[in-house]
């Protein structure tokens, strides 16, 4: 292009800076501030701020609640990865694998809790929950084991178990249509050499299809561990507000309790930290376990 | 006549968790619809069955007295002004890093997409302080541009893996025609890559007019909120109120527009959905 350093400097600079400056001020700033006020006793008015080193992490160890919180993040990452997988995988190879003429319609059908608002999710389950209207509870009666019924998000035991069911739900479509992307890639040779080989669907889905669509999986469960521990807090907040007796807290959620309702900010910052690290090391101690050669027939 | 039998009886097999799930999905949504327009009594009497009329006065109450209307109204403006801010910043860093050589440009484009897996709830404790200094807290302009950041590596990342297909010839024979390289960005680039804007601006609209949690913090007066803020008020007070028709028929409200998108863009939201998770 017929243009002087300058010039394209210039341009440079019109396309990339103020776009920058704008992520750096609401992104990259607020990310390392959070870093700074976790070592600040400071409830909100710029004149109560005050420096405490490490004493947040401390009360954080001694805290009663927040190692809970870690529990209740954990329990739901492994039951929406192994619930959203099982399903997913089965659907995406039920879908591709035997020819069913209606496989457009449940595509579109699976796929669209994934772009529903959680506000709507969340609400909609409460409802499906409710003790006296509910469905679950109405189903159980109408089955004849009434004595199942219980007030499921009241119920200290069964309120974060109870949650899972609705993540599940408005989770699987997205990682289905993952898969089936792999699984299309998949080349039809090596079904026609399998069979050739005499081995039979379940051993060409072990020995074929899983291997081949590996990538596809393990992207897939890092997305759901991901959003898991940055995003399960929504749900959350919305289906129970953290109770009953906090039975239903997870890392953000008693992050927004203490940091907008106590007003506990320093604090807040210092449980952001941790959702920081902790998802961090997650991802990283994943994708070590997922290490595996890339398969080549 | 023994090997034609067995792939139909397990195309059959099949079928059944498969139409189960569908009803698990449609039978909340539908039964949703058809709350929305049953008297509270309807509700109470027969939970999960039909309506015996039809009955719109949940959606004149939910639209009149339970700020639905200006629910609506503020989530179109933060939606709206979401896309476009997103838009505005996100196509020409797209464009200087998919095409302009320069120093520096990978470690940028890593530092966007890295922005995307990292947990943004700490940055909301300094961001509630910063639009406050800004005077931007409870601020509808506010909450648009934070949506817009929050956006941009999304964006930034679509539009650069589109703009990778553009051939470069269109852009060098501009250049020797007198073309500037600004007017390359607006008067080739752009209208070239509507595709990529297409579905990158349905995502963030859906995505804008969902959001619920940044709204929950960054808003507070009740002339300001957001729909899903608005249906999340009026569902903490249906336990007392029993208001659950309404409910439903603000839950229908919120929900319709992404029904439509949906309809109209059903490829390119799933494309455009598994495309941005695939990035890791």
């Amino acid at each position: 292009m017929v243009q002087s350093k300058k010039q394209k400097y210039l341009f440079l600079a019109f396309c990339l800076v103020p776009t920058f400056i704008l992520f750096s001020i609401f992104t990259l700033y607020p990310l390392f501030s959070g870093l700074y006020y976790s070592f600040f006793d400071w409830s909100g008015s710029s004149s109560s701020r005050e420096f405490i080193g490490f004493d947040n992490y401390q009360q954080l160890l001694k805290d009663k609640i927040f190692p809970r919180t870690i529990l209740h993040d954990y329990f739901l990452v492994i039951t929406k990865v192994f619930g959203i997988m099982i399903l997913a995988i089965f659907f995406a190879v039920a879908l591709t694998q035997l020819k069913i003429k209606e496989a457009p319609f449940y595509r579109v059908v699976f796929f669209f809790p994934n772009i529903m608002s959680v506000v709507v999710i969340g609400i909609l389950w409460t409802f499906i929950y409710n003790p006296s209207l509910g469905l679950v509870n109405s189903g159980l009666e109408f089955m004849g084991l009434g004595e199942w019924a219980r007030p499921w998000l009241g119920d200290e035991d069964w309120a974060l178990p109870s949650l899972v069911l609705p993540s599940i739900w408005a989770g699987i479509g997205l990682f289905m249509l993952m898969l089936i992307g792999g699984i299309s890639n998949v080349s039809k040779s090596y079904y026609e050499a399998a069979e050739i080989d005499g081995a039979n669907e379940w051993q060409q889905f072990w020995k074929v299809t899983l291997p081949l669509v590996w990538p596809q999986i393990k992207i897939s469960i890092l997305y759901i561990v991901i959003t898991t521990l940055n995003g399960s807090f929504i749900i959350v907040q919305i289906m129970t507000g953290g109770g009953p007796n906090n039975a239903t807290h997870v890392m953000g959620s008693y992050l927004y309790q203490q940091a907008f309702v106590q007003f506990n900010f320093g604090y807040g910052a210092t449980i952001g930290v941790m959702i920081l690290i902790l998802s961090l090391i997650t991802v990283l101690v994943l994708q070590f376990f997922m290490r595996r050669e890339k398969v080549h027939y | 006549m023994k090997k034609n039998l067995k792939p139909a009886l397990i195309r059959t097999g099949i079928r059944i968790p498969l139409i189960l799930w569908t009803i698990a999905v449609l039978y909340p949504i539908i039964w949703m619809f058809i709350g929305s327009f049953k008297s509270n009594a309807e509700i109470y009497a027969n939970p999960w069955g039909l309506p015996e009329t039809l009955n719109i006065q949940n959606f004149v109450d939910a639209w009149s007295s339970y700020n639905i209307d200006s629910g609506v109204f503020n989530s179109v403006i933060v939606t709206v002004l979401g896309m476009f801010l997103t838009l505005v910043l996100a196509l020409p860093t797209a464009y200087a890093i998919e095409r302009i050589r320069f120093k520096g440009s990978g470690i940028l484009f890593t530092i966007y997409i890295s922005a995307m897996m990292i947990p943004m709830v700490l940055g909301w404790i300094p961001l509630f302080f910063l639009l406050m200094e800004f005077n931007l807290l409870d601020s509808l302009i506010g909450l648009s541009i934070v949506y817009a950041i929050s956006q941009l590596p999304f964006s930034i990342f679509v539009l650069t893996s589109f703009m990778g297909t553009i051939p470069k010839e269109l852009e060098e024979s501009a250049s020797i025609d007198g073309l500037s390289p600004y007017g390359i960005l607006l008067r080739i680039i752009t209208p070239l890559s509507t595709t990529a804007i297409i579905t990158v601006s349905i995502m963030n609209a859906i995505h804008f007019w969902n959001e619920y949690f940044m709204a929950l913090i960054f808003l507070q007066s009740r002339e300001n909120y957001t729909l899903g803020l608005a249906i999340d008020f009026i569902s903490s007070e249906a336990q007392y109120t029993n208001a659950w028709g309404t409910l439903f028929a603000s839950l229908t409200i919120a929900i319709i527009p992404v029904i439509v998108l949906y309809a109209i863009f059903q490829k390119r939201i799933a494309k455009g959905m598994t495309e941005g998770a695939i990035k890791g």
